[in-house]
């Protein structure tokens, strides 16, 4: 059975603009599927019509064969949401709240301390378990969501933004934890993120969001074939002739554009036979941000 | 009632006594209502001079019964079955007033709301257990509070003028029927503003006007204009009882978690 499973899915708010435009896509169990797009792309919209907080304006979506619109507790149960505006209680400390979400799942009180002491050990947050929430950090709050989200051991994983906030190693080690429980719990992951190089780490399958619209879907390597496709290579050499195409970024660093790998060992042997010194030769594929940027960049075009 | 219900009730009953602001609100109110004005009454009573020409309309209105006792006893009993079941009024309202303001519309400032709708309860099960929370504490505090009253007043009574005056049945309508009803309409009315209001303050400042007619009874009752006796006070009960049902029918029927969540 698909995860998720959306049908020309749309919002309407009361504005006429469309927040979701038509959106079709699905999800396979297991998938780490990152929905990127910049703020107001519609991300957040699309997490609460999966989970059913808004109705669609037209189409359908069903999580796990089950449709948000009809029986949205059902999903409740399968689903961890972590949304920036889904906080926890300021007057609880951090386990506190863990066992009050717990028992609200359905998880015992003694159970849900056992999978309370779990998250917050692999979350960092063992030294500020019976601390006040209000004492906590922005970067604090956002693991502790997290460790919420899965107390009782979902199925999908809603995470929207989860990143924000968080500081550079802390955003790494939470980036490796969501990796980490796709692979070993088989958990599927819904990320929302407009943070395309933490997206790019960890996951699977891409949605690129703009203005509502899904602008493409797939694979790294699928996006990369359909859309940017050509490779840029740095040289560090001492001499990089004129008849050779190339841009000139510092001194002795150069870049040229292939179409592929193999039109590398061509252009470096052409370098040597011109009598350059080589000292290095970096490929860089196009990463998801270039993709995005060359997407919106063709989206502008097209709507001019 | 399932576990994560009764985990939601305790949660919030325990928010609300964690917050020293808002539990004090909550107590200072009825220490005034029910153990500083009526003593106000007694003493003032006992020194005052014997002949009391304002109080002569109100009087007359008593049943002849009751018109044969001492004047000091008349009056005491008119204070304690007639007058304080009025002001005891208050003291629901406003208990379940901050209460389901702090519980409903508290949520929604905090962001806490919608950690709360993505749980597995319905919509309506979320609903049930708040009100449930706000109603529950209402009558607790309603209930300790007459006891409370109770045993200042007798002991007061007794020190003033020797003897003891037990309540009449009017206060077992209060306590069983029209308290909880006008309870559960202050908690509906909040409800219902719950998705515009944007702050506690805000909600809370709505129930103000839930005061209103109990003011309005005070100054009948004080005036002589109107005397309530235990049938109309029975037939007020049924009526807030019914209206009761009815806004929570008709608050819970309208709610989805997209107005809910609307600004929030």
């Amino acid at each position: 059975m698909q995860a998720i499973i959306t049908d020309n899915l749309s919002k309407q708010y009361t504005d006429n603009k469309n927040a979701v435009d038509h959106i079709s896509l699905t999800l396979d169990q297991g998938e780490v599927f990152g929905f990127l797009g910049p703020n107001g792309a519609g991300k957040t919209t699309t997490v609460k019509l999966l989970n059913g907080m808004l109705i669609p304006s037209e189409g359908s979506c069903q999580v796990f064969g089950m449709d948000p619109a009809q029986i949205p507790e059902n999903i409740h149960a399968l689903s961890g949401v972590v949304t920036e505006h889904a906080q926890m209680y300021d007057n609880l400390t951090g386990l506190e709240n863990l066992i009050f979400y717990g028992s609200i799942f359905g998880v015992n009180t003694s159970e849900s301390k056992v999978r309370a002491a779990a998250l917050l050990k692999q979350l960092d947050l063992v030294t500020a378990k019976d601390q006040k929430l209000s004492t906590y950090s922005t970067g604090m709050r956002q693991r502790l969501s997290l460790a919420r989200a899965l107390i009782h051991h979902p199925k999908i994983l809603f995470l929207d933004e989860p990143t924000s906030g968080l500081d550079p190693e802390s955003a790494q080690n939470v980036n490796q934890f969501i990796r980490n429980l796709a692979k070993e719990n088989g958990i599927t992951v819904f990320l929302c993120t407009h943070q395309l190089r933490y997206a790019q780490e960890i996951c699977t399958r891409y949605g690129l969001m703009e203005e509502g619209k899904l602008l493409a879907l797939g694979t790294l390597e699928q996006l990369r074939s359909n859309i940017v496709s050509d490779i840029t290579v740095r040289i560090k050499s001492s001499y990089f002739p004129e008849w050779l195409p190339h841009k000139q970024i510092g001194k002795l660093d150069f870049e040229v554009t292939v179409q592929l790998e193999e039109e590398i060992p061509h252009i470096i042997k052409q370098l040597v036979e011109a009598g350059s010194n080589i000292y290095q030769v970096v490929a860089k594929h196009p990463s998801l941000e270039d993709i995005y940027f060359a997407l919106t960049a063709k989206q502008k075009e097209v709507t001019q | 009632m399932n576990h994560a219900m009764y985990a939601i009730i305790q949660k919030d009953l325990r928010g609300i006594t964690s917050n020293k602001r808002l539990f004090s609100t909550i107590l200072i109110v009825p220490l005034i209502l029910t153990i500083v004005l009526p003593s106000i009454f007694i003493l003032a009573i006992h020194f005052a001079p014997e002949e009391l020409d304002e109080l002569q309309n109100i009087l007359k209105l008593l049943p002849a019964a009751q018109q044969t006792k001492e004047l000091d006893q008349i009056i005491l009993s008119l204070i304690l079955n007639s007058i304080m079941p009025i002001f005891f009024l208050m003291i629901p309202i406003m208990t379940a007033s901050i209460m389901a303001a702090s519980s409903f519309v508290g949520e929604k400032e905090k962001h806490t709301l919608e950690t709360l709708l993505y749980c597995p309860l319905s919509l309506k099960q979320i609903f049930r257990s708040k009100v449930l929370a706000s109603f529950l504490l209402s009558m607790i505090v309603s209930f300790l509070s007459f006891f409370a009253m109770m045993f200042v007043l007798e002991v007061e009574i007794f020190l003033t003028s020797g003897k003891l005056l037990l309540p009449n049945i009017s206060w077992f309508i209060i306590l069983l029927l029209v308290a909880p009803s006008i309870s559960l309409i202050a908690i509906t009315l909040i409800v219902k503003g719950s998705a515009k209001a944007q702050s506690v303050e805000e909600s809370q400042q709505g129930a103000v006007f839930l005061i209103l007619p109990i003011i309005l009874l005070i100054v009948g009752q004080f005036t002589g204009v109107l005397l309530i006796s235990t049938w109309i006070l029975f037939l007020l009960g049924i009526f807030c009882a019914l209206l009761a049902y009815i806004l929570l029918k008709k608050a819970m029927g309208k709610f989805h978690y997209e107005i809910l969540l609307k600004q929030c």
